[in-house]
């Protein structure tokens, strides 16, 4: 395919990508986030899919489906089934920091790893290269969702939007992390998710209620 | 292995052991008649050797083959020592290991040896008399360790024979302020080392005033008697050696027998001087209590650290 | 394929092989089986070590293991020394181990872990880069800790021990990560190579800072003043055989490393270097065996007696190094080969006292001096073997170190006359330091010896004690062998260490034999131990043939009540005690010492006049430890509570703090730029 044709693209699938995150920081219901963070997965393989076609490499297009099939199936699949034994609280109750703020900083966090990623791209001007800012953004609004949720399963969201920044960055940067590497960062997250959701279940039984806040037995 | 090491050696030890006592008597004859004393007589002390000799052997009930060794250990470092160190001859058969350092040791082996059969009598005497002794060898130790450094350094060597030898060629050493500020220092050690007033009392009866006479006082018989002897030996050996680090004119350089006759009767005439003048020293002084004692010897090493520093600038 | 490179590899393959065993074999025979790999991977190591100070090089690269810059090992002379000595020390104390494990020891990671530390030790030496020389040296402290927690679960203080030795230990490994990091800084990479041909060539400033660190952090594993606080702590609480290893072989890798890293990498320095690491020794000579001399528990003593004894080795390096400083190369060529002796001889005398004192604790349970006594009708051989090694640390002759001490003060005594006006102050201090300690090392060895093993026992314990199994025998008897050997033939191993001081100072072989006698090459000096213990063996048999000869009462001995002023018989309470042994001298250091002491008196109640109990207790502590680790500890929790403030327990808030940094960070970053 042409490189404008392939550049336009990826710029598309990068916004769509920065997009799902700033939505999922705008929807209240968990239900709705998770199906976005399940797009937000799309917008990730497709960002490596075309890649893969530019590079001509069929290991790409292979990783490409398997993060497809990961972030985009098997995670939000978990987290569904996870939200299904929660029961009443569907929605996130008061958030720590108001939607309207967190929107405006999702804004600033954007412009912050728009400024930090300009040496990353003067380095290598590639069209990629260019999306890397835009993965910057979503590894920090991902951090910024994980601080300020107050229920474990929009934390969980948030650290797996954190996940999916860092692997576009390194997708983007270095045209492709090692396959070892990759792979076993998804197992790490695999494991954290299904670690988090066992424990989720626990202090539900114990404390009847997955608000965090109001745990603060955490201290010397 | 010359024939006249051979016969030096030999006329050494025999000289050594057979006048020891004689010292030992010389000496509190001489207390005797200055404080108006008759005295027993300078044989005396070989005529309690015999009848020590002649009672029959005690072994108190507890005590080890420490206990029994120890005399034995103590007086063969005596005879080493005195066949080592150049007292009537300078080529000794033993002059690999006639170093200061060695010698030193080898007589610090002595009193270590003593020290554990005292405590192996399991008393508290004999307890009190090795941690009283060790305590003073150990603040002994540098003092010594010091002074045979500065007599080392203008010879460049601490072996006796050597720094005999360069006594005998350069006599204006002797007179130096380095040799006069270790004699000093020396005679502090030998004081403290064998044992004589003002560190410790010889002739106390009194259990809690002994340093020395602490740790052999389960001693009797025969055990007693090498343990008189050796230590009448050892002072001999030290003041010998004191003698012929510092005025060793008269000492045999050869293997004429007029020269070690010469060599033995100068020997004798400056132990007996160097010994009666300790002798009249300890009449006018009384033992000093156990911890003024260091201060003593820190005294004493202050001297010796003087020593070295002079031989530097002199040298 | 020669014998150092050989035998660095079978150590490496049997070391691990042992400690596979020490994971699979079965309880029975698992401690049988490991005490022998162990042995095996010593004698594998001292071929090695042998070899190598011989000449032989042995170079093993392994590029892949680590990701940046792989695995260097190359064995050179000055290596073989400690890779020898270690080894040596290991066979020993792995046949003593068999034994020492029935006391509780037999666990799997207690027999696994011992191999790896042996294994750690002996590759430490042959490290030629930095981070192989890092990662050895974290195995090895890590391998250390596992072993002297070995029995947290039956005495509480193991654990406080073991903390304090963790601590320090890391501390000092990252004083040294740091000072190697800025020397290869410096340099083309971290391989020794590098260091080496960088070393002339870096400033003094950096140079200084290199040398200071790394003496830092190898002077703490070494026990040097004022960085020993765990040596008497982890000492006494970890088991026999792991102290003995510790002590003999482990902080000779502390000398190792300022050796290496001062004269080899960095090619000698300035004189305040030297100075500085004189002082240190002889401070740390003089304190260690005045804490040793005062000490009632056993072990600790012993400790402390090896803070003395590297402090005697850092007075001769440091003297080696003044003098090369100085140009006289063949007395710095002495001054190391003391240095190196005396490390080879400490580790004799200090294997086989360990191992004794071990067999005393399995047979009665008891450290404390006073409450031993009277060992040697039960434990005769362990008596004999104690008794050897006390000789030895006194360094009176016959006994191993009066040779490597007599050494030293040759060094030492030479140097005045040429060597300038800091050496005319140093030198004569030096000598009076090194007196003293051998001065007071004859206290303390006459009162462990005495008070412990000599006179009535003083516990039912020490009263009930039976001599040891024979594989624990058989490890005293080996490391008592080498001390016999080493203070009567030193002459069989002087010239190979002299050879490799003149090589690590670049001079001649600054002794010379023949077949009894060691004579100093271009300085006046001679001294035969062989002659001496000759000598006085002639003598006593001579006096005791004399004495019989002349005793006319051939009857035999009476038995006889001791003295005891006519008031009955004496009892074990009436003797003296190791507290009372060391009372004058106490007295004599109170002002370095200053001990508290309790004094409750009971009277009867009847009558004021008469006593009914009195209570005597005695504390000496560490006068250091008061005074600089406690003030460190104590800003240490004053800066942890006022930390507790930042954690109120919200999750929220940690994982904010977090969030707050990052963002900050990158502001930061793009603020600067």
């Amino acid at each position: 395919m042409s490189a404008t044709l392939s550049a336009q693209l990826l710029n598309i699938a990068a916004g769509a990508f920065l997009f799902t995150a700033v939505l999922i920081l705008w929807r209240r219901e968990l239900a709705s986030i998770i199906d976005i963070f399940a797009l937000q997965g799309v917008a990730l393989a497709a960002m490596v899919a075309i890649i893969a076609a530019d590079e001509g490499s069929v290991e790409f297009l292979l990783v490409a489906v398997g993060v497809l099939v990961v972030r985009s199936g098997v995670l939000p699949w978990l987290l569904r089934r996870a939200l299904s034994h929660a029961g009443a609280t569907r929605r996130e109750t008061r958030p720590l920091v108001n939607v309207v703020t967190s929107l405006l900083v999702a804004a600033g966090l954007t412009l912050l790893a728009y400024a930090v990623s300009q040496p990353l791209v003067a380095l290598d001007p590639s069209p990629a290269a260019h999306a890397i800012p835009v993965a910057m953004a979503v590894v920090l609004i991902g951090f910024f969702v994980l601080v300020t949720r107050r229920l474990a399963l929009s934390q969980l969201v948030g650290f797996l939007l954190l996940d999916n920044g860092i692997t576009a960055v390194g997708f983007l940067s270095t045209a492709g992390v090692s396959l070892i590497v990759e792979l076993g960062v998804t197992l790490d997250v695999l494991l954290v998710v299904l670690v988090l959701q066992v424990l989720k279940t626990r202090i539900r039984e114990v404390f009847g209620d997955t608000d965090l806040d109001e745990l603060r037995e955490l201290h010397d | 292995m010359t024939v006249f090491g051979v016969v030096g050696v030999v006329i050494q030890l025999v000289i050594v052991v057979a006048l020891a006592p004689l010292l030992t008597g010389m000496m509190r004859q001489i207390r005797a008649a200055m404080e108006g004393r008759a005295g027993a007589g300078i044989g005396q002390p070989w005529r309690d050797l015999r009848k020590l000799m002649r009672k029959q052997p005690i072994h108190p009930r507890g005590t080890s083959v420490v206990f029994r060794v120890a005399p034995l250990v103590l007086i063969a470092t005596c005879l080493v020592v005195a066949a080592a160190a150049p007292f009537v001859t300078t080529a000794s058969l033993l002059d690999p290991i006639a170093d200061l350092f060695a010698v030193v040791a080898l007589l610090t082996l002595g009193t270590v040896a003593l020290a554990l059969a005292g405590i192996d009598t399991g008393t508290a005497f004999g307890g009190m008399g090795a941690s009283r002794e060790t305590t003073i060898v150990a603040l002994v130790e540098p003092t010594l360790l010091v002074a045979i450094f500065a007599l080392s350094v203008p010879v460049g060597s601490t072996n006796l024979g050597a720094i005999v030898t360069a006594g005998l060629e350069h006599p204006a050493s002797v007179f130096s302020p380095v040799s006069l500020l270790a004699a000093v220092a020396l005679v502090v050690v030998i004081i403290a080392e064998t044992g004589r007033l003002p560190v410790d009392n010889p002739s106390t009866h009194l259990e809690l005033t002994m340093v020395h006479e602490a740790m052999v006082l389960e001693y009797a018989g025969p055990d007693l008697a090498i343990i008189e002897l050796a230590s009448s030996m050892r002072l001999v050996v030290f003041l010998g050696l004191l003698a012929n680090l510092f005025v060793p004119w008269g000492i045999a350089t050869s293997g004429q027998p007029v020269l070690i006759a010469v060599g033995v009767a100068v020997f004798v005439a400056k132990v007996a001087l160097l010994g009666g003048a300790l002798a009249v020293g300890e009449v006018f002084m009384a033992k000093l209590r156990l911890f003024r004692v260091p201060e003593l010897l820190a005294g004493s090493f202050v001297l010796g650290l003087l020593a070295v520093a002079a031989s530097f600038v002199l040298a | 394929m020669n014998v150092a490179l050989g035998g660095l590899l079978t150590a490496l393959v049997t070391g691990g092989l042992s400690a596979l065993a020490g994971l699979l074999f079965p309880t029975p025979r698992r401690a049988t089986v490991v005490g022998i790999g162990t042995a095996a991977t010593g004698v594998a190591a001292v071929a090695a070590g042998v070899a190598a100070m011989a000449g032989q090089p042995a170079v093993v690269a392994l590029p892949q293991l680590l990701p940046l810059a792989g695995l260097l090992f190359t064995l050179d002379p000055l290596g073989g020394v400690f890779v020898a000595v270690t080894g040596a020390v290991a066979v020993a104390v792995g046949i003593y181990g068999i034994g020492y494990a029935r006391h509780g020891l037999r666990g799997r990671s207690f027999q696994a872990v011992l191999p790896l530390f042996v294994l750690s030790m002996v590759l430490v030496p042959a490290a030629a880069s930095v981070g192989t020389l890092l990662l050895c040296w974290e195995l090895m402290a890590l391998t250390s800790l596992l072993l002297v927690l070995a029995e947290h679960r039956r005495r509480p203080q193991v654990a406080s021990a073991g903390r304090w030795y963790a601590v320090m230990t890391h501390l000092g490994l990252v004083v040294i990560l740091i000072g190697l990091l800025v020397f290869a800084a410096n340099a083309a990479d971290g391989s020794f190579a590098a260091l080496r041909a960088a070393g002339p060539t870096v400033s003094p400033l950096v140079a200084g800072l290199v040398f200071v660190l790394t003496g830092i952090g190898f002077g703490s594993k070494a026990g040097i003043i004022p960085l020993h606080a765990w040596l008497p702590r982890a000492h006494p609480e970890a088991p026999s055989n792991v102290s003995a290893l510790m002590s003999a072989a482990m902080v000779n890798l502390g000398a190792y490393g300022i050796v290496r890293i001062g004269f080899d990498l960095l090619g000698g320095g300035p004189g305040w270097w030297w100075l500085l690491l004189l002082g240190l020794g002889a401070a740390s000579a003089i304190y260690g065996i005045l804490l040793a001399a005062i000490s009632t528990d056993l072990k600790r003593l012993l400790g402390y007696s090896t803070t003395e004894n590297m402090g005697l080795v850092l007075v001769g390096v440091g003297a080696s190094g003044l003098f090369a400083a100085s140009g006289e190369s063949t007395l710095a060529g002495l001054a190391m080969a003391a240095a190196l002796l005396h490390v080879i001889t400490h580790a004799a005398f200090k294997t086989l006292l360990f191992q004794s004192a071990g067999s005393v604790l399995a047979a009665t349970g008891r450290r404390d001096l006073d409450d031993l006594g009277g060992l040697r009708t039960g434990m005769p051989f362990t008596t004999a073997a104690f008794g050897l090694g006390a000789l030895a640390a006194s360094a009176l002759p016959p006994g191993a170190a009066f040779v490597s001490e007599w050494l030293l003060l040759q060094a030492l005594i030479h140097g005045l006359p040429a060597s300038g006006l800091s050496a005319a102050i140093v030198m004569p201090l030096a000598v009076a330091a090194v007196a003293l300690t051998a001065g007071l090392a004859v206290v303390t060895f006459v009162k462990a010896f005495g008070i412990g093993f000599l006179a009535k026992p003083r516990s039912p314990e020490a009263a009930a004690a039976r001599e040891s199994p024979a594989s624990m025998l058989t490890g005293m008897g080996l490391a008592g062998a080498a001390c016999v050997g080493l203070a009567l033939l030193p002459t069989v191993i002087l010239p190979g260490i002299g050879a490799v001081a003149a090589g690590v100072v670049g001079s001649g072989n600054p002794v010379v034999v023949d077949a009894v006698t060691i004579r100093l090459a271009d300085v006046a000096g001679s001294l035969s131990p062989l002659l001496l213990a000759l000598a006085l063996t002639v003598a006593l048999v001579a006096a005791l043939a004399a004495a019989r000869a002349v005793a006319t009462r051939r009857a035999t001995a009476i038995d006889a009540r001791l003295w005891d002023c006519g008031g009955g018989p004496l009892s074990a309470r009436m003797e003296y005690t190791a507290t009372s042994f060391a009372e004058p001298l106490q007295r004599v250091f109170d002002d370095v010492l200053s001990a508290e002491q309790d004094v409750d008196v009971t009277h009867v109640e009847e009558s004021r006049y008469l006593v009914q109990t009195i209570d005597y207790r005695r504390r000496v502590p560490d006068r250091i430890e008061r005074r600089l680790y406690q003030p460190v500890l104590a800003a240490l929790a004053g800066w942890g509570r006022v930390g507790r403030r930042l954690a109120p327990g919200s999750v929220h808030r940690y994982l904010g703090y977090g969030f707050y940094s990052l963002c900050a960070m990158l502001i930061l970053l793009v603020v600067t730029r």
